[in-house]
């Protein structure tokens, strides 16, 4: 049995922790509870958490604030919890080195989901090979191929590719996306990555209406989906 | 008031009035009289000098042509009476004529000298007056506490001023209305029509002289901006008017400083509108902010909850489904909460109907305890005098809700377990509710805001939407009663629910 991954979960409402608390537990984690930024920067020093759940809305530290301050000494994965209308908040928090975010209020399958994607990010297996059902990703050669058959793509719409498949169940956001394909002179650059999303769905989609493998994250980016 | 400024037209060269010309002839009557008498004892020129003194009288009584007209009667009388020959005018003596001319000249230079004179009283004691106006007009800018009340006096200053009437009509409506009158009359169709004339144009409509078409009145538009004001209509000055530039200059004093009291008012007015339209907006926000974080946390924690439940059952210990089961129910309890505080917090803004009934504030109470109890087990309530207390009108619904509200917010404030009693007292006119804790108190200067809505005193500690006290103080207010907080810097605070008693008790 190996020690379970400790959680720290920075909200100020009680009985989100509470909640949290059990439901994290049973799922097989330690949880550690922080109710303000200031406790939540220290509880990282000390403890230092496999992951960290922040919410957004804090009474002492802007969330963003937390955030930043967090990425100055650590790398931990970062899963903010934002409301509805913080869309604007949450982009800025994603840009600021959050690594995902769920929108309250969720169920629970969703958290520990987006928490699972997280953390396997945060440890990377080197795959050279990628492959999601039909879907066969060649890293160092390349090459993408479909039901054994070899996808003609552009160089960019490779990148893209590329990028989005080796990081499955978690949310990449649209200047992410074009800072590492186009360069950091294209992050405002959005209608580009819309017409490459476009063409990829085009090309690897069994239904490009209704995409399974590359999801939209309205306003914020897009997710590859979680091995199927 | 004002004092009534004599408007003096008498200059030196006026007119004679006829009871000058008699008064002035009796004098010299007098004066030949005397003349006559003392003949024999006094020399002829002490008559002459009883004949000057009566000229040097009545031209300084009646002015100059008044004198001079009584130097000739004086001389042709002298003459006629006291010269050889005697009863002829006829001068025998060329130094005769000399005394006729030094009658005329003293009777002339007299006359002018003493009209003059007048003229400067009569203008000092009229400027004192439109003066004293101008003070008066001061003094009601200063203390009258609206524009309103101002132009209702403005009317008297102006008629002060001018001798005539003065009014002010006001915009209503796109059209022009009598705002004030003195004195109190009714304005002819010409003076509408002058008046609206000055509306349009924005520009003064001077009035008509007498005897000419037209109204006799000056309507001078008042303007603030763009936007007409008022419109002062006031009597016009006597042109022979001795100090018409100084009655002129006060009148336009009084426009100017009417009009300025006006921009101020306007000014103060939107200031005044624009905090009131930031309050609302101010409102509005802080209840968005309410909703978003209030229904939301609530229905979170039931959502993750219940996820957590179904999904995670296999690995759940038993205490923490129990827990999880607590949570969902007192997270619905919260929402219900917030749901009833909303509902009855619109209420009271859109102006609540109230259906008051005969209730037993006994009744209420027990009824608000229960629910408090069930609500925060944990709080130890108690409440005394309750029994026996005097039925009052209520809706039952509204005071339980008041009085649950301060309870909640005794529990809240309060280290647990929270202890709160209620004191029930009644009075031959009011009963008085009071629900006291032990907690941390108010700090004074959160205390002016603890009735504002979504105020919440202490956001970190404690949860809330901040419209409890703010619905409690509405509902003792739509009861007819009112809401009291003490906090002694002792600790503990305590809160008075004062409702009217009804005088006739069924």
């Amino acid at each position: 049995m190996t020690e379970p991954l400790l959680i720290l979960i920075v909200d100020d409402e009680p009985q989100i922790q509470r909640f949290l608390g059990h439901a994290l537990t049973a799922a097989g984690y330690a949880t550690a509870h922080a109710t303000t930024g200031a406790e939540a920067i220290a509880a990282v020093a000390r403890l230092h958490p496999a992951q960290v759940i922040l919410d957004l809305g804090l009474p002492d530290l802007d969330g963003k604030a937390v955030i930043e301050r967090l990425r100055l000494t650590s790398d931990v994965p970062i899963i903010v919890l934002s409301a509805q209308d913080q869309e604007m908040e949450k982009i800025m928090a994603l840009d600021l080195g959050a690594n995902d975010f769920v929108a309250k209020p969720f169920g629970i399958g969703e958290l520990l989901a987006r928490m699972r994607a997280c953390l396997r990010q945060s440890r990377p297996v080197v795959a050279d090979v990628i492959r999601q059902g039909d879907l066969i990703v060649d890293l160092p050669g390349h090459q993408a191929t479909l039901s054994d058959r070899a996808l003609h793509l552009t160089p960019k719409e490779f990148d893209l590719l590329a990028l989005l498949a080796q990081n499955p169940g978690s949310v990449q956001t649209h200047r992410q996306l074009l800072r590492q394909v186009w360069g950091p002179a294209h992050v405002e650059d959005l209608p580009y990555l819309r017409v490459f999303i476009g063409q990829l769905r085009q090309k690897i989609e069994a239904d490009p209406a209704a995409p399974k493998l590359i999801l939209t994250e309205p306003g914020v980016g897009y997710r590859w989906a979680e091995g199927a | 008031m004002t004092s009534d400024p004599p408007l003096s037209t008498a200059r030196w060269s006026a007119a004679p009035r006829p009871a000058g010309l008699l008064i002035a002839a009796a004098f010299l009557g007098a004066a030949a009289t005397l003349t006559a008498l003392s003949r024999a004892m006094l020399p002829e020129t002490s008559g002459l000098f009883l004949f000057f003194a009566a000229v040097l009288l009545s031209a300084t009584r009646f002015g100059f042509w008044v004198g001079i007209a009584s130097a000739v009667a004086a001389f042709v009388l002298f003459n006629f009476l006291f010269v050889p020959p005697l009863y002829t005018l006829q001068i025998e003596n060329p130094a005769d004529l000399v005394a006729l001319a030094e009658f005329l000249l003293v009777a002339a230079l007299t006359g002018f000298l003493a009209g003059r004179l007048r003229e400067e009283a009569d203008a000092a004691k009229s400027r004192a007056a439109v003066l004293e106006v101008l003070s008066d007009f001061a003094a009601d800018l200063a203390h009258l506490p609206d524009t309103d009340a101002l132009l209702t006096l403005l009317p008297r200053h102006l008629s002060a001023l001018t001798k005539g009437g003065a009014v002010v009509l006001v915009p209503r409506d796109g059209a022009l209305a009598l705002h004030a009158a003195d004195p109190a009359t009714e304005l002819t169709a010409a003076d509408w029509q002058a008046a609206d004339r000055a509306r349009r144009r924005q520009i003064t409509e001077p009035g008509v002289q007498p005897g000419w078409e037209g109204s006799a009145l000056t309507f001078v538009p008042l303007l603030h901006g763009d936007t007409l004001t008022a419109i002062l209509g006031h009597a016009s000055l006597d042109r022979r008017s001795l100090d018409l530039p100084f009655r002129d200059q006060a009148i336009a004093i009084i426009c100017r400083q009417t009009s300025l009291a006006l921009d101020r008012s306007a000014f103060a007015q939107a200031a005044e509108q624009a905090r009131i339209a930031a309050d609302r907006e101010a409102l509005r926000a802080a209840l968005l902010t309410s909703l978003s974080h209030d229904l939301r946390t609530p229905l979170a924690t039931i959502l993750g909850s219940i996820t957590t439940l179904r999904e995670l059952r296999d690995t759940l210990p038993a205490p923490a489904r129990i827990d999880l089961e607590l949570a969902i129910e007192e997270e619905a309890q919260r929402l219900s909460r917030y749901v009833d505080n909303l509902l009855h917090m619109t209420r009271l803004q859109s102006g609540l109907t109230l259906r008051p009934t005969w209730v037993d504030p006994g009744d209420i109470l027990t009824a608000a305890i229960t629910r408090a109890r069930r609500a925060f087990p944990s709080a130890r309530i108690s409440a005394a005098g309750a029994e026996a207390l005097p039925l009052i009108r209520a809706e039952a619904g509204l005071l339980e809700q008041a009085l649950f509200n301060l309870i909640d917010n005794a529990v809240k404030f309060s280290t647990a377990p929270a202890q709160v009693q209620i004191a029930s007292h009644a009075t031959e006119t009011d009963l008085t509710l009071s629900v006291t804790d032990q907690g941390i108190g108010i700090a004074p200067d959160v205390m002016a805001r603890i009735f504002t809505p979504f105020f919440r005193a202490d956001p970190a500690r404690t949860s809330g939407s901040g419209l409890g006290l703010t619905i409690c103080l509405g509902i003792a207010t739509a009861l007819g009663g009112s809401l009291t907080v003490e906090s002694p810097s002792s600790g503990g605070t305590t809160f008075h629910l004062r409702l009217p008693l009804p005088q006739a008790a069924p």
